[in-house]
């Protein structure tokens, strides 16, 4: 089962892919690395869109010892 | 009868009395006959316009400096000394109003400035992209609600471990060091923000406690600080490895902003696209360039066979017998014999002739 990408490794993968492009001169390979890429940034954004925080107060009294 | 104490029966009996009742009081008052005895003890009096109170505390639980003159809040139990003296044994002490205060923060600044406790060399970074974090504050504070509000609208996957203590009065330093404790110990998180809203002098005089200052300074976990408004500033902050300016600004140091993300990611796709289109225009280009190339090559091909022809054509023109009439020669054709016919072309004309005599030439 392919382990579940956290928003940073999307966005690693995608600065990757970024870097890449410019050293490829070859055109289908760069068309192939721009779809990726553009792929990529839908994804990231919705994870964005969608992603919440959780915040969880500690059940502990620190007025106490 | 009427029940007799012995002496130290009355005074255990006072004791427990007014630990039962005055446990943990609250006094506010002047500091005057200050005292350290034997490094191990602080005496003062702390007095109003019309009554005085002798005061008694270890040495290591002043976590402010105090002296003569200086308007304090303690928190202490009465008691009766086996003497029969009354005194409050002191756990806490605050300055109050902002020139105690100030006074209290540059003692304190200075003596922890000397031990080194503030030296720029030990600050930590706070690491980037960050996932946990860990907060203390009071969640009921306006600076908390302001703090998770701009996480949340910044970033989010965040998990946010917040510990609720007191962030103003007496009790506040020693909560907030058990709370320190505590995410050093079990929060699993990677920063600590230590948050409170705007406030007066006395508010914040809690983040001015000798005890926390050091908490701070020797927590494991890097420890940022977003306290009161730009103009404040805090024995706390100074030893945080981090200062933001405000809960805002410390939650706005804390997380990536989602808007400015998005942005980025557009305008990085909008650079490959332009990278390809790019690629595709060099390489058009480079195509129409060979295809020049060849075309001039078939032309030059082409004017070099149309100058062969040429001069084959004037070589076939030189070669022409009609040349030869113009230059008033003439054709002979038929069998050479005596008697024989012979017809004779000039330019202008076709002749018929007979051959009346041969000779050989030498």
């Amino acid at each position: 089962m392919e382990e579940k990408r956290t928003i940073d490794d999307k966005i690693n993968e995608f600065d990757e892919i970024v870097d890449l492009i410019q050293e490829d001169t070859n055109i289908e390979n760069s068309l192939e690395k721009y779809k990726k890429a553009t792929k990529l940034a839908k994804e990231i954004k919705v994870d964005l869109d969608k992603l919440k925080n959780e915040v969880e107060v500690v059940d502990k009294d620190f007025s106490k010892e | 009868m009427e029940n007799k104490f012995s002496v130290s029966e009355f005074v255990a009996y006072c004791n427990q009395t007014l630990e039962y009742a005055y446990s943990g009081c609250v006094i506010e008052g002047e500091v005057s006959e200050y005292k350290e005895s034997q490094g191990k003890w602080v005496f003062f009096s702390l007095k109003d316009e019309e009554s005085s109170v002798q005061c008694f505390m270890p040495i290591w639980n002043l976590r402010i400096p105090i002296e003569d003159g200086m308007k304090i809040i303690v928190r202490g139990t009465p008691k009766l000394t086996k003497w029969g003296k009354f005194s409050i044994t002191i756990t806490q002490i605050q300055p109050v109003g902002k020139g105690n205060i100030k006074k209290s923060f540059e003692l304190l600044k200075a003596k922890l400035t000397k031990e080194g406790l503030f030296n720029p060399a030990k600050k930590r970074p706070i690491p980037n992209n960050l996932t946990k974090i860990g907060v203390i504050s009071s969640t009921q504070a306006a600076g908390y609600a302001d703090f998770i509000k701009i996480i949340n609208e910044r970033w989010g996957g965040l998990k946010i471990t917040v510990c609720h203590t007191q962030v103003q009065g007496l009790s506040a330093p020693d909560q907030i060091i058990r709370a320190l404790k505590y995410l050093n110990e079990h929060g699993e998180v990677e920063t600590i923000a230590i948050i409170r809203g705007g406030g007066s002098a006395d508010d914040l005089a809690c983040f001015n406690d000798e005890k926390l200052v050091r908490a701070i300074a020797s927590s494991k976990i890097p420890v940022i600080t977003g306290i009161g408004h730009e103009v404040d500033e805090s024995l706390s902050d100074l030893a945080a490895d981090k200062i933001a300016s405000t809960p805002s600004n410390a939650a706005q140091f804390l997380t990536r902003d989602k808007k400015a993300e998005v942005k980025r990611l557009k305008d990085s796709v909008d650079f490959c696209r332009d990278y390809v289109k790019n690629l595709i225009g060099f390489q058009i280009e480079n195509l129409s360039s060979n295809l020049d190339g060849i075309k001039h090559e078939i032309l030059t091909k082409i004017s070099d066979i149309e100058k062969e022809i040429d001069q084959k054509l004037k070589l076939l023109e030189a070669l022409n017998p009609e040349r030869f009439l113009d230059r008033g020669y003439a054709i002979l054709s038929g069998e050479v014999k005596l008697g024989g016919e012979i017809k004779i072309m000039t330019k202008s004309q076709k002749i018929r002739a007979k051959i009346i005599e041969i000779e050989d030439k030498e």
